[in-house]
């Protein structure tokens, strides 16, 4: 049977010399991946959901195996299984068939070396697609249905709103992935605080993939929502995330009479693995009052060079990330759907983009993920943790009541590690600490 | 406190009177009535002659020290105790008055920094200094185990946490929720808060095809107050502002007619810069002036009230023609309701951080009141005095206007408890006839967008130019609509013949508005 259904599609891996034809192979890899997948799906979903415990995680097993084989270069049987895989999974399918699609991508453009070109031409896909409007759904929605992302924003505004307590110019640099959705609670937060409503200037340093259209829809709305509030308010925008650790207390504008606050928010994981500790550094020039930072809490980089393992973590944190997303969405829900192909490019950058060779942007998008230790032990280089205190765990635990079950909060035991963890189904899923100089 | 509204950009009130925002604090029960009331026996607005008191912050935060031996309750008050010991049949006694005449206390804030310090901005009861002091300048130790919300009362923690995670809180964009930091959040960056949204159905968030514009006309003209007392006051800016019209100007007692609303609110504008005066104007100190003195808006509300007096006496006389389709032709841009109960809250979260002696909503509580102010007809009499149940702008609408003119004749009371209700409450719903009256000021022409109401930077928008074009059209299929707003504003006066008048005017008004 293999063999049969095998000889069709020869063509699509060939996992040497490709690269002078990288640019064909790219999109006529996404061109016939996608076809025969929604057509898995149609067979595949009807059998899953008839045998719901059945083979379980047959993706994780199939993917595994096959990232196996790719690093021990058996050429066979990368091609039987990603033929395999390419059959069985579909991006609209189950979690495994999701996880098949994402995975069996990212495996295919490792074996056939086009994982830059394919994440270039998907995150070009997907940037002519996104606009202001999608994304502010998606990240809204996300945030309704799930704590991934709020337990940092509360955590942190939290922790910032203590450190800046009673301080009457604030200044927060916020170096982040959230869209400036955490503040509007921050400003709703210091517009009721005792004493005098202090001035807060809010420099925002954007990441590449975030537009300028973009953030001027976010200068007005913040604009807008802090003279609602009643909050002297000033927004300022600096896109220099990838030469972070070269940016300077004047170029980020901040005065001697502010109390800085820097938000890290999905921040430092973007940034290449051997800049993170300069950036560290370079953090601690702007005499911050607090540093706030929260992770996704996986470790893709200390596995950097045994692929195997990588893999291995990647598919563990993707895993409960799709199974989260299951859980917390509707089916159909479209803003689910962009979730899990920003996933499907992070993968991608992740298990099939070199970042040892460096240069080119994807490169830079990587997200290689490092666990709150890990992060614990760069950022004790230049500051030194400050716990959260009881109301702001409170808050945070108020937070998770109000989501699904599922969700709990879980207190670094050891001593090298400070900070909170959000467990998902008791697996720690992401990392919110505060640190100071 | 008021270093806070300096700080925001146009809250530059220089031309009110220290008088009338001193009033803005206090006098928000008090029907916009006649204009020479006195402000005294208002909190924050103490009567001069009363003795002050200044209690010690120990003193003020001193709870229940008056407790039973019996049942351990504790009393704030000896008296309560007494009554309490009563009901145990123990020995009670009441303190008797010592004098016949008991002078007036008023009380101040121990904290320097706090308005109320100052004796002339004192307090009436200690009741309300006391949880002034507690609410403001005290530790927030009371907090919701639900939502970890916190509280410097005692009572306002109680009263939260039986509502707290029962009530869901309603964007204009119809969406809802049940966590108030997702509430907050949305709202921040809902397009019902965006300057560009010119589409209707953020608007009403009623959901329903109803237009927004037609409903901005019933609103502004239904929540007037008592047309009868406050008749009197006219806009003083009103000729001056609006040139082509010069018609306002002679004969203001139309206005006063067939638009109380418009008048009262220009009573505001008039005190803040009687400058402008119009002869007519007092310095009315009802509850509108004060409201506009204090808040940002004070200064460049003017022009808008006075613009919509003008816009209620060209519908009530239609026969005016078509000056206001300049303005009408506009950009498509538009602040539409939706902005008006958005922007509600910003009044009445200014007066929050102003000194207000007043129990403050929170902000999010504002937020809500915004939303829910656009969100049904169904609630309070505020709400329909408003206008906001008018639902439909088809030529039927005319019956529902008129009856709704009745209703509001017969109803007047309702309507203007509903204006007494409490402070931030007023104080949204004041700012939102000015955010109505900024929509609508460019309907009466090119008016410059600079005016930065309460400080909103809607004028940098260009959206209340918007509003405005887009309330014409809306109109355009009829002064109906106007016509029921004149009707309104006639108020108990003579109503029938309003209707009527507005009746015989709708044919003529169309192409004017078009």
């Amino acid at each position: 049977m293999d063999t049969v259904i095998y000889n069709p599609k020869p063509s699509y891996f060939m996992y040497s010399n490709v690269n002078q034809q990288g640019n064909d192979q790219a999109v006529d890899m996404r061109n016939n991946n996608q076809p025969p997948a929604s057509q898995a799906s149609t067979s595949h979903s009807s059998e899953s959901a008839g045998d719901p415990c059945g083979p379980g995680k047959w993706a994780a097993r199939l993917l595994r195996d096959c990232a196996k084989a790719l690093s021990e270069k058996d050429s066979s049987r990368i091609h039987h299984l990603l033929w395999m895989l390419n059959e069985l999974a579909s991006a609209y399918g189950d979690c495994e068939q999701k996880l098949a699609s994402h995975f069996s991508q990212a495996l295919f453009c490792k074996a056939t070396e086009m994982g830059e070109l394919c994440f270039n031409t998907l995150s070009s896909v997907a940037e002519r697609s996104r606009s202001f409007e999608s994304a502010r759904k998606m990240i809204l929605k996300f945030q309704e249905v799930s704590p991934w992302t709020t337990f940092g924003h509360v955590a942190s505004n939290g922790a910032i709103l203590e450190a800046l307590d009673g301080e009457s110019k604030l200044h927060i640099i916020d170096i982040s992935n959230t869209f400036c959705t955490q503040w509007p609670t921050l400003l709703e937060a210091l517009a009721t605080r005792n004493d005098e409503t202090p001035r807060l200037k809010l420099t925002v340093v954007t990441t590449v993939s975030m537009e300028r259209s973009v953030m001027k829809e976010i200068r007005q709305r913040m604009e807008k929502f802090a003279r609602l509030m009643g909050v002297p308010f000033e927004f300022h925008v600096v896109s220099e995330l990838y030469r972070l650790a070269e940016l300077t207390k004047e170029e980020l504008g901040v005065q001697d009479d502010e109390a800085v606050a820097v938000n890290c928010i999905g921040a430092l994981r973007r940034i290449n693995v051997k800049d993170r500790d300069a950036v560290v550094h370079m953090l601690h020039t702007l005499g911050p009052k607090v540093v706030t930072v929260v992770e996704e809490e996986a470790d893709f980089t200390s596995s950097m060079d045994d692929f195997v393992k990588c893999f291995d973590e990647c598919l563990r944190f993707y895993a409960l990330f799709f199974e989260m997303l299951e859980e917390s969405f509707l089916p159909t829900s479209n803003e689910r759907l962009m979730l899990e192909r920003e996933c499907s490019r992070s993968i991608l950058s992740v298990l099939a983009c070199d970042e040892g060779d460096g240069g080119s942007c994807s490169t830079e998008e990587s997200e290689r993920r490092e666990r709150g230790r890990q992060w614990c032990d760069r950022l004790k280089e230049a500051f030194s943790p400050v716990g959260f205190s009881d109301d702001v765990v409170d808050d945070v635990r108020a937070l998770l009541k109000r989501y699904r079950a599922g969700w709990s909060l879980v207190l670094p035991q050891g001593d090298d590690d400070s900070g909170l963890y959000l467990t998902w189904k008791e697996e720690p899923v992401v990392w919110a600490s505060a640190w100071k100089p | 406190m008021p270093a806070e509204l300096e700080n925001t950009s146009a809250v530059t009130v220089s031309t009110a009177s220290g008088e009338a925002s001193a009033s803005s604090s206090g006098n928000q029960t008090a029907p916009p009535s006649t204009t020479t009331k006195k402000k005294r026996n208002l909190p924050g607005m103490p009567d001069p002659d009363a003795e002050v008191i200044a209690l010690s912050p120990k003193t003020l935060m001193a709870t229940n020290r008056f407790v039973c031996e019996i049942c351990n309750k504790g009393f704030q008050r000896d008296q309560n105790l007494q009554l309490h010991r009563r009901g145990h049949n123990l020995p009670w006694k009441l303190r008797q008055r010592s004098s016949k005449e008991v002078r007036k206390r008023v009380y101040v804030c121990p904290e320097p920094s706090c308005v109320h310090h100052d004796p002339s901005r004192a307090l009436g009861d200690l009741t309300g200094i006391k949880k002034h002091f507690c609410r403001k300048h005290g530790e927030k130790k009371w907090k919701c185990d639900k939502c970890s919300k916190k509280y410097a009362v005692q009572s306002d923690w109680k009263a939260h946490s039986k509502t707290c995670g029962t009530r869901e809180y309603r964007c204009d964009c119809g969406t809802l929720f049940s966590r108030r930091d997702s509430f907050i959040t949305h709202r921040a960056f809902c397009d019902a808060l965006a300057e560009e949204s010119a589409r209707a159905q953020t608007v009403a968030n009623s959901n329903s095809e109803e237009d927004p514009k037609l409903q901005m006309v019933a609103t502004a003209a239904t929540s007037s107050p008592p047309p009868a007392s406050s008749a009197p006051v006219i806009s003083a800016g009103l000729p001056i502002q609006n040139p082509e019209l010069p018609e306002v100007q002679e004969n203001p007692s139309i206005i006063l007619n067939h638009a109380p609303s418009a008048t009262c609110l220009d009573g505001s504008s008039s005190s803040n810069s009687s400058s402008n005066g119009c002869g007519s104007s007092n310095n009315s100190s009802n509850v509108f002036a004060s409201l506009f003195a204090s808040s940002a808006a004070a200064g460049s509300l003017q022009p808008q009230t006075s613009s919509f007096s003008d816009l209620i006496c060209a519908m009530a006389r239609s026969e005016r023609p078509t000056t206001l389709s300049a303005g009408s032709a506009a950009e498509p841009t538009s602040l539409c309701l939706s902005s008006t109960s958005l922007f509600a809250p910003v009044g009445a979260e200014r007066r929050q951080f102003a000194p207000l002696p007043q129990p403050a909503m929170s902000a999010t509580a504002l937020l809500q009141k915004a939303a829910q102010m656009g969100a049904a007809g169904t609630n309070a009499s505020l709400l329909r005095g408003l206008g906001l149940t008018m639902t439909s702008s088809s030529p039927s609408e005319q019956q529902e206007s008129l009856q709704w003119s009745r209703r509001m004749e017969a109803e007047p009371a309702p309507l203007a408890a509903g204006l007494g209700l409490g402070l931030p409450c007023e104080g949204g719903t004041a700012t939102g006839l000015t955010e109505l009256m900024m929509g609508q000021s460019s309907l009466f022409g090119p008016r410059p967008t600079t005016l930065d109401l309460l400080g909103l930077g809607m004028g940098s928008g260009g959206a209340p130019t918007g509003g405005l074009s887009a309330l014409i059209t809306s109109i355009g299929g009829g002064l109906d609509v106007t016509a029921a707003a004149a009707s309104f504003g006639g108020g108990g006066s003579s109503p029938g013949r309003t209707w009527e008048e507005a009746s015989e005017r709708k044919p003529n008004s169309p192409p004017a508005l078009l």
